[in-house]
């Protein structure tokens, strides 16, 4: 018996009555093609320069189920290419991260420079006695690379746009976590990775736009760190999408990174007038409000926490979650310390917040094994009728932080792109045009 | 240096297998009277790297799994006292084994440097299943006369946690 066909795509996504077929969570088919149409194709997240600043600089990491090397080439450029020997197959790099002057494949010595050329291989005369044999031909595959404010986005399109255009609005709402402080920002040194049995849409969708949850399931870590539940304020907040990117926040001017310590509590306030001229009162009064963020489709990170993270796809049940703590250059020591503390106790495998997701995306997905389970449709009609959010923010922006649009408008993206041929074919959803 | 008594080694065993039974027994407050007030309780996160690579695997300052003061176990444990803890609730089953325990003296009377090694073998509801298995190292503090924790590092087998949360202490 053959399988049906799964497409279109757009079968699953229901804009109008706002619901989800739940076949997108768990089947094998859709989610092999999910790697096709959306992790080879779109803008991911690979690295932050500053985890790689010297010449030699690597670290490896995945675009999708592609394991690839992040690496600073000698002409102080970044590159981004498979880690995968062209030969058999075999990885070359399999550290974490580190500084070489070429990746050596443990198979049979074939070697690699930061730039994924072909430098030479074990007993190369053998080769050479081919006279067709051209080494230029078998170096490691590279990817288009672009850098965003410290951030390094990569892609495996040749027809994809550029990453300005891939941001779109998103861009103007981004300064606020890399543009703060004229010296830029870096990430805390190391990482922290762990396994969740989930669909990577889980995660990427709950930080698109879920502040619904976090007064429920946090409600243990809101009592211990803020005496009470969180709270929203639908009046002083908003959901808003822009290219299926997500960023849902408050706007009341509550700063929550005192939270922290007192040591960030002081910085956050020292810097505040700064910010306010720097990026201007609309963004500043967003700094340290309740958020979360996910750009698609699976790079996402707390505005106020600085976690930023990665959903590693790993098969329909089952997500990497790799993690890190972005800070300002320029702040002092002591600043960067508690930042990075307060990022692990909240939001981490151990994180006070953190540890109460992970079951909920696990048995979300796992329920799915149940036949007459997955013939119901999941709801996402939250706020559906909701008013368009203050008109001097960029971007297609909905009144309230807590509803489904953002969400919708990931799923939206996702069966646009799922079902697209080729780029030109994604349509542009955003009539806003993206703020200079 | 001289080598510890008999009677301190067992001290000390019988100090680290009372540990492990209040953890599994969620007797957390019980077990914050066995930490000295200035207590480090640190979990570092381990980086893959080459064995000609100078930089360490993990250092004081980069991403950790606890990284913990007094103030915020007691969080932790604040947290989980809320009632609405729901990932442990249902409970989960610990059984925290300890082993491998090395006394070794320091060039301060009162403090004992300790090794050991553990197996947290932990599960939840219908099948839910986690094993962490590690070393820690431990510096203990007689206090008025009484051993506490002033001092532990924790290391793990996992560079990635298999593991969808680390709602333990190990």
């Amino acid at each position: 018996m053959t399988k049906p066909d799964p497409r279109p795509y757009s079968q699953y996504v229901n804009m109008q009555e706002g619901w989800i077929d739940r076949r997108i969570f768990h089947d094998r088919d859709i989610y092999e093609a999910e790697l096709e149409q959306i992790f080879a194709r779109c803008w991911l997240f690979v690295a932050h320069e500053s985890q790689i600043p010297a010449a030699g600089d690597f670290l490896t990491t995945y675009m999708g189920e592609d394991a690839v090397i992040v690496s600073r080439r000698k002409d102080g450029g970044i590159g981004v290419f498979l880690n995968s020997c062209p030969h058999r197959g075999n990885r070359v790099c399999f550290a974490d991260a580190g500084n070489a002057r070429q990746f050596v494949c443990n198979y049979h010595g074939w070697s690699f420079g930061n730039d994924g050329s072909l430098l030479g291989m074990h007993e190369e005369y053998v080769y050479k006695e081919d006279p067709a044999f051209d080494k230029s031909k078998h170096g490691l595959v590279n990817a288009r690379v672009e850098v965003w404010k410290g951030l390094v986005f990569a892609t495996f399109a040749d027809d994809a746009p550029g990453l300005k255009d891939y941001l779109g609005a998103f861009a103007w709402y981004l300064d606020m976590m890399l543009d703060t402080d004229e010296g830029g920002t870096e990430f805390v040194p190391g990482g922290v990775r762990n396994i969740v049995n989930c669909n990577w849409k889980f995660p990427a969708e709950n930080f698109h736009g879920d502040a619904y949850h976090v007064g429920w399931t946090h409600m243990a870590g809101s009592i211990a760190y803020g005496g009470a539940p969180f709270k929203a304020d639908q009046n002083a907040s908003f959901q808003m999408t822009a290219q299926g990117h997500g960023w849902e926040s408050g706007y009341d001017g509550a700063d929550m990174r005192g939270l922290g310590s007192q040591a960030i509590a002081r910085y956050v306030t020292q810097q505040r007038p700064a910010i306010e001229r720097r990026l201007g009162p609309e963004r500043a009064k967003m700094i340290g409000a309740i958020a979360s963020v996910s750009m698609f489709p699976n790079f996402s990170f707390l505005p106020g926490i600085n976690t930023f993270r990665v959903w590693q796809p790993k098969g329909p049940d089952k997500t990497e979650i790799w993690a890190w703590a972005l800070v300002n250059k320029n702040a002092p020591d002591e600043v960067k310390q508690d930042i990075r503390r307060f990022a692990m106790r909240s939001f981490s495998p151990s994180g006070m917040l953190e540890m109460d997701d992970g079951e909920n995306w696990e048995s979300a997905t796992r329920a799915n094994k149940g036949v007459v389970t997955r013939r119901q449709k999941l709801f996402y009609g939250m706020n559906r009728l909701a008013a368009n959010g203050p008109p001097n923010y960029p971007g297609r922006v909905r009144q309230g932080q807590m509803g489904d649009n953002n969400q919708m408008a990931m799923y939206q993206r996702w069966a646009d792109l799922m079902d697209a041929k080729c780029w030109a074919d994604v349509p542009n959803r955003d009539t806003q045009k993206a703020a200079e | 240096m001289a080598t510890p008594s008999i009677e301190l080694i067992h001290e000390v065993e019988q100090f680290l297998y009372r540990e492990a039974r209040l953890l599994d027994a969620e007797q957390f407050e019980a077990w914050l009277e066995m930490l000295t007030e200035d207590i480090h309780y640190w979990m570092p996160s381990i980086q893959n790297r080459y064995r000609r690579d100078k930089s360490p695997a993990y250092t004081q300052n980069s991403m950790a799994l606890f990284d913990e003061d007094m103030k915020s176990l007691q969080l932790r444990i604040k947290r989980f006292n809320t009632g609405v803890a729901w990932p442990e609730d249902p409970p989960t089953r610990h059984c925290h084994v300890i082993t491998n325990i090395e006394v070794a003296l320091t060039d301060k009377p009162d403090e004992y440097r300790v090794y050991s090694a553990f197996v947290n073998h932990r599960s939840r509801t219908e099948q839910d299943e986690d094993m962490l298995i590690g070393r820690r190292e431990d510096i203990l503090r007689r206090t008025d006369g009484a051993l506490k924790l002033a001092r532990r590092k924790i290391i793990t087998t996992q560079s990635t946690i298999l593991s969808k949360n680390l709602s333990v202490f190990l």
